[in-house]
């Protein structure tokens, strides 16, 4: 492992041997000792805490008897649960897939020497600066099908068009998926364009001496070398489908019924506002459980890589 | 030789076609993206009866800027009807301390984890790595509790302590990959010449660290003043952030629904990070993106 | 000026040992080179030297006094780094007074001290510009201000001049051995490149795979490598070495160059050999052993003329490298330009084997000593 860095490890006391344990020598551990002790506590430590609270039958305050893993059973015979593991399944495939396209496709466009392509970056880029708050609430008036789209194509002569997912159950888990796309692909246009910039200007040039043109160089050489981004950007799209809670909140609060409701909702509202501690806890259990299927295999690969470097 | 010149020439020909279509493409992809926020602003600027009979695309026949005035100071916010500007101020309040002190501990955390290392700092880091990435519902009820003993639920001390706690993991992230690329060679030099752990810090990593300083001061300010969750879980009536409160201003239903009034306090509650991503876009998009490609 | 001794020095990391008990003595104003490929610990006991790694084992003294366990800044040490670490948010001159600053060096003899350094190393008009402002030279120059500056017992000097193009390598490696015999410093330099070593040196140590093959002056361990590692690594175009047969003779024994032509070499040692009649040894000959036939060597002792086959011409002004084959292994003479030699051509060579050396051919232990 090749390391940069000094090996400041004071030196342990041996018999004979002077030992030089100063204030300096410590000085790297005092500093990086808060961070450690409220990492430790504040995020093993709790998530033990959320684990062991999911075991037991706490209602509006943490209580500690234990009922084994009925809260968990209780979660998974839960219609509401079911509902909203369903529309995260949704919701998240579809959203990670439509910005990755589209991230995708844009970057490639952006990257044919575009006159003002640092303008346009910054239009597509945009909607990521902004709360997913204010988004929930620009496209709850664009999607209300009295005064939004539907009345604009109305008002243009289309009579017939109708367009009202925002308030039918089966459809309103789509609106998210809008909403969400509008605001992360550009996102994912942004790294896979600094991923298109970083490929070795070489291996296209040698490619075009190999007498492969635009299209084919960039499906059988340059996009193949973005694995490494196109994973990067897959596990933080599914860490933020994962995580939405806000722009359920603000575009369709769960509703109608709680036909869009998404995991974390599900999980705040018993936890905070049903008085279900054991049965949020459980919840919050699972989605840790899904955060981890991604995360670990990538870390994994990850740390693995860098090994061989 | 004619025949290359005209194969040259009809090449050329579908290429600037192609390239038309390009712009095309791009020109109304743009517009798709900047389309809600124009909605936004038309919308803010209307009266009632124009949103009405109007269209969302129909401009105002006169600009009206009452809806500003009423969401910013007079509309109401679940219990209270003083418009978003106290919740404004409430933003600022925990943003600020806690975008110092994160940036701060980031770091010094970085400046150890690459420069000092020591038995477990590489594991630490790992720990602190996967912290980037937890789904916060699972500490949400701990947390709630332990604001509750300290003593600062509901305050606004608590929200920037919360914020300190799940930023650092990100800001030590920032600064130890920027200091991991500055040669060991210059602190072993410091050392040398008889500088200590916090002269070498200060007078020496702390100049150079500008750039990657800028970048975690604008991605914890995005990323705290956008922040919802924490706002909702672990603030009272009177220091939710402006997140909340503009929630709280579109689901509170007094009446008519005033879509402009909603439209002019969404704009307010996007202004300060649009404005920052207008200002250092550069950096934002260098935060984002920092970690997820390498090198 | 300080001496220097490192006493029985190990270092391991864990399980693998990284120096495997060095002993150096280096004198009160001694230039000490050490040298040796990538991975033999030379910049691990650098670093030691310094504090910035501890040793498991053993003890370094500078001027008499124990520093094993002192901190750097204590040791009174400056270094030059092969990337120079200038500090890039500072001026030439803060770069240079900032070790004085630490120290407490109040601002005026700071000024002084600054002021005297740039004028020895010709870097005075430079003093207000930041490093990313300056050329490689230039930085070079100022990482060894910002050495001299301090006046220090030692001088460490870690591969200083790696990142500098081959024409200013040159130059500063002569400004370094001016500046040596001017201030008469103790330096401790690490390189990799033998052209330094030999240039530069007082005493060289080679070291390989964490120990030291050979301790001596530049012309000992050209003329007199302690083994066959040592023998290959110093010299440029590396020494010769063929695997040749020790035959008995009237004479006593002798070298067989190649079984066909059964052209047989003297030896100078013909006393190690006898041991090894009938068998292979390694016979090292550097390129200017074997050159054009020189009349005035005729007849003398351990000289020999015999055929070869030119494989390739190398003409380097001075001289003409010519490439021959003896068995499998090729082999480098050095020619005078003027003597007639084209690829393919049989031309008669002068082999001188008086300064010849002999190794074990599976121990690399030199035979002849």
């Amino acid at each position: 492992m090749k390391t940069n860095a000094i090996n400041a490890e004071p030196n342990k006391a041996r018999a004979g041997r002077p030992a030089r344990l100063t204030l300096a020598d410590w000085m790297p551990k005092i500093v990086m000792a808060p961070t450690v002790i409220v990492t430790l506590v504040c995020m093993y430590g709790y998530m033990i805490w959320t684990a062991v609270l999911s075991m037991t039958n706490s209602r509006m305050l943490p209580s500690y008897d234990f009922v084994g893993l009925s809260q968990y059973e209780r979660l998974f015979n839960n219609d509401r649960w079911i509902v909203a593991l369903t529309n995260l399944g949704i919701f998240g495939g579809l959203f990670i897939l439509i910005c990755l396209v589209l991230g995708v496709i844009l970057a490639i466009f952006l990257d044919q020497k575009i006159r003002s392509e640092g303008a346009i970056r910054t239009i597509y880029l945009y909607p990521m600066a902004i709360s997913f708050i204010v988004t929930g609430t620009a496209w709850k008036w664009l999607l209300n099908p009295t005064n939004g789209f539907e009345k604009l194509m109305i008002d243009m002569g289309f009579t017939d068009f109708t367009f009202d997912w925002l308030v039918n159950p089966d459809k309103v888990v789509y609106c998210l998926v809008i909403a969400a796309v509008w605001q992360a692909s550009g996102f994912v246009m942004a790294l896979f364009l600094a991923g298109l910039r970083g490929v070795d200007g070489d291996l296209i040039k040698a490619a075009q001496l190999d007498g492969a043109n635009t299209f084919t160089t960039y499906r059988r050489i340059i996009l193949p070398s973005l694995k490494p981004v196109f994973f990067s950007a897959m596990v933080i799209l599914s860490h933020i489908a994962i995580k939405s809670f806000d722009l359920v909140a603000a575009l369709t609060n769960g509703g109608p019924g709680y036909s869009s409701d998404l995991p974390a909702n599900f999980m705040y509202a018993h936890t905070f506002t049903r008085s279900q501690i054991g049965l949020g806890s459980a919840s919050a259990m699972v989605m840790l459980g899904c955060v981890l299927a991604i995360l670990v295999p990538y870390l994994y690969s990850e740390l693995r890589g860098e090994r061989n470097e | 030789m004619s025949n290359i010149k005209a194969i040259r020439r009809k090449t050329t020909a579908i290429e600037r076609l192609l390239r038309v279509a390009l712009y095309l493409v791009l020109i109304s992809v743009a517009a798709i993206y900047l389309l809600p926020f124009i909605v936004m602003l038309i919308t803010s600027l209307k009266d009632v009866e124009e949103i009405r009979t109007g269209t969302l695309l129909s401009l105002p026949a006169s600009l009206h800027f009452d809806s500003w005035s009423k969401a910013w100071s007079s509309a109401c916010t679940g219990s209270t009807c003083d418009g978003i500007s106290p919740f404004f101020l409430n933003s600022f309040q925990i943003v600020i301390p806690a975008v110092i002190i994160s940036t701060v501990l980031g770091a010094i955390n970085g400046y150890v984890i690459s420069m000092w290392k020591f038995r477990g700092s590489d594991l630490f880091f790992a720990a602190l790595l996967i912290g980037c990435f937890i789904p916060f519902q699972v500490i949400l009820l701990p947390m709630a509790r332990t604001l509750g003993w300290l003593g600062i639920a509901n305050t606004t001390t608590g929200l920037v302590f919360v914020h300190v706690v799940y930023g650092v993991a990100f800001t030590t992230l920032f600064f130890r990959n920027f200091y991991q690329s500055v040669p060991g060679e210059l602190v072993k030099a410091a050392r040398l010449d008889g500088a200590g752990f916090f002269t070498i810090f200060y007078r020496i990593i702390l100049p150079i660290s500008t750039p990657i300083i800028v970048v975690t001061v604008i991605w914890q300010f995005t990323q705290i003043w956008n922040d919802f969750l924490f706002g909702v879980a672990f603030s009272g009536f009177d220091t939710q952030p402006v997140t909340v409160a503009l929630n709280n201003l579109v689901n509170t239903s007094f009446g008519g629904k005033e879509y402009n009034v909603d439209m002019a306090a969404a704009i307010m509650a996007a202004l300060p990070t649009l404005i920052v991503y207008v200002l250092a876009g550069k950096y934002f998009v260098r935060g984002l993106t920092a970690g997820a490609v390498k090198g | 000026m300080a001496n220097l001794v490192i006493d029985n020095v190990i270092k391991r990391y864990g399980q693998t040992e990284v120096l495997k008990g060095i002993n150096i003595a280096i004198e009160a104003g001694e230039f000490l080179i050490l040298v040796g490929p990538s991975g033999c610990g030379k910049s691990t006991l650098m670093n030691s030297i310094a504090g910035l790694e501890e040793v498991t084992e053993g003890r370094i003294l500078i001027d008499d006094k124990d520093v094993t366990y002192a901190n750097p800044k204590d040791r009174d040490i400056a270094m030059v780094f092969q990337s120079y670490a200038l500090y890039p948010n500072m001026t030439v001159e803060q770069n240079i007074s900032f070790g004085l600053e630490m120290r407490k060096v109040p601002k005026e003899d700071r000024d002084i001290e600054v002021k005297r350094v740039a004028e020895m190393l010709q870097i005075t008009h430079l003093l207000h510009r930041k490093p990313a402002q300056l050329s490689g030279g230039q930085r070079q120059r100022v990482a060894m201000g910002r050495a001299l500056a301090r006046r220090p017992q030692l001088y460490l000097f870690d591969e200083p001049l790696s990142n500098l193009d081959a024409k200013l390598r040159v130059e500063m490696r002569t400004e370094i051995k001016k500046l040596h015999q001017k201030l008469g410093t103790t330096i401790v330099y690490v390189t990799h490149d033998q052209i330094e070593a030999m240039t530069l040196a007082d005493r060289i140590a080679v070291m390989k795979d964490g120990e030291v093959q050979q301790l001596g002056t530049p012309q000992e361990i050209y003329d007199n490598p302690a083994n066959l590692f040592v023998a290959g690594f110093m010299g440029s175009p590396a020494m010769n070495f063929i695997p040749t047969k020790v035959v008995a003779t009237d004479t006593g024994p002798m070298l067989e160059l190649d079984a066909v032509q059964k052209t047989l070499l003297p030896f100078p040692n013909k006393a190690c050999l006898e041991s090894y009649v009938g068998k292979t040894i390694m016979l090292g000959l550097r390129p200017e052993m074997i050159t054009e036939p020189q009349a005035h060597k005729d007849g003398q002792p351990f000289v020999i003329t015999t055929e070869i086959n030119v494989e390739v011409t190398e003409p380097m002004g001075a001289d003409t490298m010519i490439l021959t084959r003896v068995k499998e292994n090729e082999i480098n003479c050095r020619s005078h330009p003027a003597y007639p030699a084209k690829p393919g051509d049989n031309i008669k060579m002068m082999f001188d084997t008086s300064k010849a050396v002999a190794f074990d051919q599976e121990t690399g232990v030199r035979l002849d000593v």
